[in-house]
C-alpha cells in the first residue's frame, strides 16, 4: 500500500483540499449533504429490499417499485459519491492511516460492483415476488451497503 | 429544579455516566442512530413523494402511504431510542447547544404537520385517492415533511461538531 502514498499526498495536497481545510463550515456543509445522500440512497436500498422480502408495496412488481426508485438511487449515489470525494480530499493522508477508511473502501468497490453487475439486473426482472435467489440478492446488497455506512461512521471513530 | 439542573441529573444517572465513559457503546448507539436514518427519514421519503405526486402515481396514494407507515415508524421508534440514550449521557451539552434546542422544535413541527396531514386532507382521501395530482393540502404536507427532514438532520450532525 506504500506505493499509494504519492497519490493520497497528492490528493491532500490539491487546491480544493486546502479550500475545505481552510474554511470552517466547508466540511460540516459537505458532510451534511452526505447524509442527505446517505439517507436517500440507503433508503431506497432498504425500501426496494424489503419489497423483494415481501414485506411492503405488495400491490406493485418488483421491478416497478425499482422502476419508480433508481433515479432517487442514482442521485443519491451521485451526490453521495461526490460528496465524499471532497470529504475524503480534505483529509487525504489522514485517511491513508485509517483501517476503517480501508475497509470503507473495500465495502464501497464490492457494493458498487454487486449493484451494477448483478442486483440491478435481478431487481429488472422481478415480478410480483422475489425467488430465493432474490431475496438472498436483497440481503447482499443491505450488508454490503450496510456495511460501508458502518465503516463510514467509524472511521471518525476508530482509526 | 431547573431544566439545567435537571439535565446534570438525567447525565450524571449510572446510565448516562456508562455511556459516556465506555468505549463501545457511545460509537454504537451513534452508529444505529446515523444509518437508522435510511429506514426512518428513507421510508418517509418515499411516502412524502408519493403525497407530492412524484412517484408511484398509478397506485393509490393511500395504499403507498399505509404500506410504507408501520416501517416507517419502526424506523422512528430506533431514532427516538438511540436518541433518547444519546441525549442520556450528555444531556447539560445538548441543552446548552442551540442546534439541539433547533432539532426538537423541529420535531414537534414535523410532528405537528404530520398529525394535520392525517387529521385534515387525509380524511378525505376518497377523493384524491387516485389523483395523478395529489390536492395542495397534501403535497404541501409532503414538502414540509421532507424540509423539516432535512433541517432535522442538519441540526443532528451540526449539534455533534459544537461539542
Amino acid at each position: 500500500m506504500r506505493a499509494l502514498i504519492p497519490f493520497f499526498q497528492w490528493c491532500d495536497d490539491t487546491p480544493v483540499a486546502l479550500a475545505i481545510r481552510n474554511s470552517r463550515a466547508a466540511f460540516p456543509i459537505i458532510e451534511n449533504f452526505h447524509l442527505f445522500a446517505l439517507t436517500v440512497l440507503l433508503g431506497s436500498i432498504v425500501v426496494l429490499c424489503l419489497r423483494q422480502f415481501g414485506l411492503i408495496l405488495k400491490t406493485q412488481t418488483i421491478s416497478e417499485v425499482a422502476a419508480a426508485l433508481r433515479p432517487w438511487n442514482r442521485w443519491g449515489l451521485a451526490v453521495m459519491l461526490t460528496s465524499g470525494i471532497l470529504l475524503f480530499l480534505s483529509e487525504a493522508m489522514k485517511c491513508y492511516g485509517n483501517t476503517s477508511f480501508r475497509v470503507k473502501m473495500l465495502f464501497l468497490f464490492a457494493a458498487l460492483l454487486f449493484q451494477f453487475t448483478i442486483y440491478n439486473r435481478i431487481v429488472k426482472n422481478e415480478g410480483a415476488s422475489a425467488p430465493i435467489g432474490g431475496k438472498i440478492a436483497a440481503g447482499v446488497a443491505l450488508c454490503l451497503w450496510f456495511g460501508v455506512g458502518l465503516a463510514g461512521r467509524a472511521i471518525g471513530f476508530l482509526g | 429544579m431547573s431544566i439545567l439542573s435537571m439535565c446534570q441529573w438525567i447525565q450524571d444517572t449510572s446510565i448516562g455516566t456508562s455511556i459516556r465513559e465506555s468505549i463501545w457503546v457511545f460509537p454504537i448507539i451513534e452508529t444505529i442512530h446515523v444509518l437508522g436514518l435510511s429506514i426512518s427519514v428513507g421510508l418517509l421519503l418515499v411516502s412524502d413523494l408519493r403525497l407530492m405526486g412524484v412517484i408511484m402515481k398509478r397506485r393509490p396514494a393511500s395504499e403507498v402511504y399505509e404500506q410504507i407507515k408501520p416501517w416507517m415508524f419502526i424506523g422512528f421508534a430506533i431514532m427516538v431510542i438511540t436518541g433518547i440514550f444519546l441525549f442520556w449521557c450528555q444531556a447539560v451539552k445538548a441543552y446548552n447547544s442551540i442546534f439541539f434546542r433547533a432539532k426538537v422544535i423541529l420535531l414537534v413541527v414535523a410532528a405537528v404537520n404530520a398529525i394535520a396531514f392525517e387529521r385534515g386532507i387525509y380524511r378525505k382521501i376518497d377523493k384524491w385517492d387516485n389523483a395523478l395530482v395529489p390536492p395542495v393540502e397534501a403535497r404541501v404536507a409532503g414538502w414540509a415533511s421532507l424540509i423539516l427532514w432535512a433541517a432535522i438532520i442538519t441540526c443532528g450532525r451540526t449539534m455533534a461538531y459544537t461539542f
